[in-house]
């Protein structure tokens, strides 16, 4: 991870003192991955009804067809492309729609930006689950419960972006803007050729928290989906989960779940990381 | 007329102000849509909504604050609201003990040391769907799932968990427990390694060392990041709701229905949309006096966050 070592260069190695602290991190790092490791091997078992210990890790024989169950019993692959799509979606807008207002909030000089800007302050501070209900209400009201526009729309835009945001362009001097402006810029052309390129890693960031948040959201795409076939991965999972099938088909759905954020974190821990100690908040 | 009246000049004042604005508006014009259509409109409907009587479909009648008088006496609501500061009281001290220990654990120059934090993030990035789906195996009830069958390995026998009355908010707990630590082991890191070490040499020639380099030093210098990381987890911990939606569905007999579970569940079990609003203008009031009191209480900003 991202986080720099701590300079304890003046302790003396001690080899026991050495063993005994890799020996507990390994105890800790098999009570997060082992469940995961059990989770894929059984997802691979034949015709498991139950996780029992002593649990055989590789599976004699290896099999599919847990996932061919699933795709067929379930709407799983549905659902998987409505999570792409939706979280795609999500974050390329929330992205875009934080540059834009992250630009205009840290250079605009416009009528109403101090009462808009404290709005969304006051947004941030709210907590997302006590407003659940009022907006199933007024979603239902638009008819636009099981629509794409329900799961995308709040997080089309992204206060927490914004200010992120603002705050990278905040830290650009303002000579970049006038010189831009000398050659014969528009706020446009300021904002996209000369800003933006500068706060990719900011916009980076931001992307990936607003990704893995999205695809991992539950209670709100819970709520505003009614249909199956409108699901999400991560809900349409949680009916699998109440459904009480076998172990085979919980787990290999569990799998399906896991991989992608997986394959996000590896490939993009370290913006995840440096979101965290950005904000210590997700999404 | 040899100079503009006063009205006339701020009149091209205001156009001219106008004309300066008008270029930025379609940069917030998608955002702020947005807030008006998901946050400010729910938000006013939400009040509205606390005083009617309705299930969204053929009744909806005015009941005055009929709601808030009723959640005086609602016993289920109480039981809601002991059952969340139950869960709060356990998961809140667990927490921090345990990410604050891996952070203690992982904060040293030792090879593999960031992979291991890795292993122990990977938790948090998974979605509850997929966390539920494995602990519902792993808690079977049955002597050979795999939890029970590792407690018997120290000698204590079969544990019904999460359809035990008792043991089915613990177990959530648990499961709260595994998913979150990670996350905050990397707070906690942040802030043990904003110490200057400078700090540690200068207790250590004044005499300090071992258990009171650590009172002295250490200790004092986490209190804004222990006050960040308990703010922030007291609210995300007031909030669970998608590991008991799916695990226990509120039960057994109503252990596990927190505050935000009896409003989902008035909502849309009962479909009494009118009280789940005014149950959702309780909890953020809730929500606010705790942030309130605790930002007040461990001098929350005082510091850099």
């Amino acid at each position: 991870m991202s986080i720099s070592e701590p300079s304890e260069s003046v302790e003396k190695r001690n080899p026991i003192r050495e063993t005994l602290i890799y020996i507990a991190m390994t105890v800790v790092a098999l009570t997060t991955v082992g469940p995961f490791l059990i989770m894929i091997s059984v997802s691979l078992t034949e015709n498991i009804r139950f996780i029992t210990f002593p649990v055989e890790l590789i599976p004699t024989p290896i099999t599919l067809e847990n996932f061919q169950l699933l795709f067929a019993r379930t709407d799983a692959l549905r659902w998987l492309f409505n999570s792409v799509y939706v979280a795609f979606v999500s974050t390329l807008g929330g992205v875009i729609t934080s540059s834009m207002a992250g630009f205009a909030f840290a250079r605009g000089d416009f009528w109403g930006k101090t009462v808009i800007f404290t709005l969304f302050l006051g947004i941030l501070i709210m907590p997302d689950t006590a407003l659940i209900v009022p907006q199933f209400v007024v979603l239902s009201q638009l008819g636009l419960v099981n629509s794409y526009t329900a799961l995308i729309g709040p997080w089309f835009a992204s206060i927490f972006g914004t200010f992120l945001l603002r705050q990278a362009y905040l830290s650009i001097p303002r000579d970049y803007d006038d010189a831009a402006t000398i050659d014969g810029a528009n706020l446009w052309q300021t904002w996209w050729q000369v800003l933006m390129p500068q706060v990719v890693p900011a916009m980076a960031t931001l992307a990936v928290l607003r990704f893995m948040g999205n695809w991992n959201s539950f209670f709100y795409p819970m709520i505003v989906t009614s249909k199956s076939d409108m699901r999400t991965l991560t809900v349409g999972l949680g009916t699998v989960a109440r459904s009480g099938g076998d172990a085979g088909l919980d787990m290999s759905g569990a799998v399906l779940g896991f991989l992608p954020t997986l394959l996000v974190f590896i490939l993009m821990q370290r913006y995840i990381i440096r979101g965290i100690s950005l904000s210590g908040v997700k999404g | 007329m040899a100079a503009a009246s006063p009205s006339q000049r701020a009149t091209s004042q205001f156009l001219r102000r106008l004309r300066r604005s008008l270029p930025w508006y379609p940069f917030i014009i998608v955002n702020t849509v947005i807030f008006l259509v998901f946050n400010l409109v729910p938000w006013i409907s939400m009040f509205r909504y606390s005083v009617l009587k309705t299930d969204l479909l053929s009744t909806r009648e005015f009941v005055g604050l009929d709601h808030f008088v009723t959640m005086l006496t609602d016993a289920k609501l109480h039981k809601a609201m002991l059952n969340t500061v139950w869960f709060t009281v356990m998961y809140i001290p667990l927490l921090v003990a345990v990410s604050l220990g891996v952070a203690v654990l992982v904060n040293r120059p030792l090879r593999g040391m960031k992979a291991f934090r890795a292993l122990y993030f990977l938790p948090n990035i998974t979605s509850v769907a997929v966390l539920s789906l494995i602990f519902r195996r792993f808690l079977s009830p049955r002597p050979d799932g795999p939890i029970n069958f590792l407690i018997g390995l120290v000698g204590i026998p079969p544990q019904r968990w999460l359809i035990d009355v008792n043991q089915a908010m613990p177990s959530i707990v648990g499961i709260s427990l595994w998913e979150a630590f990670g996350y905050f082991m990397v707070i906690w890191l942040a802030g043990l390694q904003a110490i200057p070490s400078e700090l540690y040499d200068a207790a250590k020639v004044d005499g300090a060392n071992g258990w009171r380099l650590h009172r002295y030093v250490t200790i004092p210098l986490l209190r804004p990041t222990a006050a960040f990381i308990i703010v922030i987890a007291t609210i995300g911990a007031l909030q669970v709701f998608g590991s008991i939606f799916i695990l226990t569905g509120g039960g057994p007999v109503n252990a596990t229905t927190t505050v935000v579970y009896q409003i989902y569940s008035e909502a849309f079990n009962f479909g009494r949309f009118g009280y789940a609003s005014a149950l959702s203008i309780l909890f953020f009031v809730i929500i606010l006096i705790v942030a309130l009191i605790q930002s007040r209480y461990l001098r929350f900003g005082e510091d850099i966050y």
